[in-house]
């Protein structure tokens, strides 16, 4: 069952930067994005990149000291999102990057909001072939840190966006 | 071409969520169900009485109903109880449509060809049943567009949750949902009659053995108060009709109701009689005056849903606790979306508004949760959520504007026929 919400092409085109890599030069490469946020437009008929609502790989270091909290700080209180956030994780082997699509909806949000955001999550999905991790959170607690980050990834994980977990 | 039929947000649509207990009805959009009335009514067979006497009646086939409280209410002659609903499941299709033609006159007070209609259904509601509901409203209500949604998908929406485990336990049964990603995942429904329904059951037989006699206000003439445990003192009404036994039977059920949100609470560690000895006792009056204080029994009486081992009058107990409805549902699942599910265990349903329900269902849950995985019992505090939130997630749903291309419209029904209500609600 789905409510009839539609995706934009703008968040279709933001999911495929982020998935596919291409060789970039410096420049590029900042300009690529780590996390990003999604929402519901004014008039609840389309899922949009909410604006403002992103950390590029270039702010790492500079603005953003440490991206995964400053992700989950961005998530609103008391309304529902869509996110998705590049990880950066260590297993025994190797060093891996994936993407995350987070589906957000604080207990605290309003019944409409959650009803809109729990039955319009399909639609979104379905333009997000290939991501490997999908979370649901309905509280801080679920995700606050890397080690719970970790935990929902599941796997043999030494370390989450360079930190030991 | 459904889309654009409709326009903007307004569509004027009607939300139906059908309990086995009542039937919530009401528009879309709006926070709360107009009505909200037993879905048991009053059935006379054969009516003779040709004249009309009152207009709370709905006939169908020779037959009488009487529908809502307060007609159902009336003592009447020959006038038996019976519910339209068999295990969830619209089983007597007169009586649903009678129940459905009161609603439009008395509470929408509209003709049904103007309304879309998004009603809820048991999540094991069967193919032909779905069918036949279909056709029924499109062929006989003409209605301009209808959905069906699955209860347990709209309360996980309505808790935010794609992905969880709905406990619903209502009056005939409780029920654990495995929901996924939207869907209903079919094969790890599992069903317990121990619900609201088998409690008022227990204190029928705690009245009998403590013989507390049961009469309901429509025999009272005048009672005088008494002492507390001493007999009542009150006058039986004259010239009362020769009810029927369902009839008096569901009059009684409505005193025991009453007495169970009252008196009743579930023990929040499994019932021990010591315990259960210092249990503050609780006043409570019968209609007929009859008063008395009851202390370990508050405890007693629901512990059967949590441990039915202990139950007088279960053959064989292979019945499930409330506790185990759940693991075994979950247990039924695939492995990797078991942490999803007790992550989110969405507790509903009128019967769960007993005292002390979700506290207990927690502890008995931690014991039973995988080390490696978090449970999470979500349970509204509102009252009206816990008892509405199918009927109020459907209204937001049929209220979207971007829901218009959802509904299977009227053209769409004439050109594909009946069977589309399994591709268009899944």
């Amino acid at each position: 069952m789905a409510s009839g919400v539609t995706v934009t092409d703008e968040v279709i085109r933001v999911f495929n930067d982020m998935k596919v890599r291409k060789c970039s030069s410096q420049e590029e490469i900042k300009k690529r994005k780590k996390a990003v946020l999604f929402c519901l437009s004014d008039d609840k008929k389309y899922i949009i990149l909410e604006a403002g609502k992103e950390i590029l790989v270039g702010d790492i270091g500079e603005t953003v000291d440490d991206p995964y909290k400053t992700f989950i700080s961005m998530l609103p209180k008391d309304d529902c999102r869509y996110a998705l956030y590049d990880v950066c994780y260590d297993t025994h082997e190797t060093r891996k990057e994936d993407l995350v699509f987070l589906f957000w909806a604080p207990d605290s949000a309003s019944l409409k909001s959650k009803m809109i955001y729990a039955s319009s999550k399909d639609a979104i999905k379905k333009k997000f072939p290939g991501v490997k991790h999908e979370l649901q959170a309905n509280n801080i607690e679920d995700i606050r840190d890397h080690r719970e980050l970790a935990a929902k990834l599941g796997g043999q994980i030494l370390k989450v966006e360079g930190k030991i977990v | 071409m459904s889309g654009g039929v409709y326009g903007g947000d307004e569509v004027g649509a009607l939300v139906f969520d059908i309990g086995s207990f009542s039937i919530r009805t009401g528009y879309a959009g709006e926070d709360c169900p107009k009505a909200d009335f037993p879905t048991t009514v009053g059935l006379l067979p054969h009516d003779e009485s040709a004249m009309e006497i009152d207009g709370d009646k709905e006939k169908k086939a020779g037959k009488t109903y009487y529908i809502d409280t307060n007609s159902l209410h009336v003592p009447r002659e020959n006038t038996e109880v019976i519910s339209p609903l068999k295990n969830g499941m619209i089983e007597d299709w007169d009586c649903f449509q009678a129940i459905l033609d009161h609603t439009y006159s008395k509470h929408i007070k509209s003709e049904p060809n103007l309304h879309p209609v998004l009603m809820s259904e048991a999540p094991w509601n069967t193919r032909a049943k779905r069918e036949k509901l279909t056709e029924l409203m499109f062929e006989h209500y003409n209605i301009a567009a209808f959905f069906l949604c699955k209860t347990a998908v709209l309360t996980a929406f309505a808790n935010g949750r794609s992905t969880g485990l709905v406990l619903d336990s209502g009056a005939t049964h409780t029920t654990a949902i495995p929901v996924h990603d939207g869907y209903v995942l079919q094969q790890g429904i599992v069903k317990s009659p121990l619900a609201g329904d088998f409690i008022s059951m227990q204190c029928r037989e705690l009245f009998q053995e403590m013989s507390t006699e049961i009469v309901p206000p429509y025999m009272i003439a005048a009672k005088e108060a008494v002492r507390e445990g001493a007999p009542p003192n009150w006058k039986k009404k004259e010239k009362l009709p020769q009810v029927s036994k369902s009839w008096h039977h569901y009059m009684c059920n409505e005193v025991i109701q009453d007495f169970q949100a009252s008196v009743l609470q579930v023990s929040d560690s499994p019932y021990d009689e010591q315990v259960a000895a210092q249990m503050p006792t609780v006043h409570y009056e019968m209609p007929n005056g009859y008063n008395t204080d009851y202390g370990a029994e508050r405890l007693r009486i629901p512990e059967g849903l949590f441990d039915p081992s202990n139950v007088k009058g279960l053959s064989g107990n292979t019945m499930l606790g409330v506790g185990h409805v759940v693991t075994t549902s979950i247990g039924m699942c695939d492995i990797d979306i078991r942490p999803g599910l007790y992550g989110s265990v969405i507790v509903t349903g009128g019967n769960t508004l007993l005292q002390g329900f979700t506290d207990r269902l927690n502890r008995e849950l931690s014991q039973k949760t995988p080390p490696s995985m978090r449970l999470k019992l979500i349970a509204s505090n509102s009252t009206m959520e816990r008892r509405f939130s199918p009927w109020i997630g459907g209204s937001i749903l049929a209220s979207l504007g971007t829901f218009q291309q959802m509904w299977i419209s009227k053209q769409e029904y004439e050109e594909g026929g009946k069977q589309c209500v399994e591709r268009k609600c899944p």
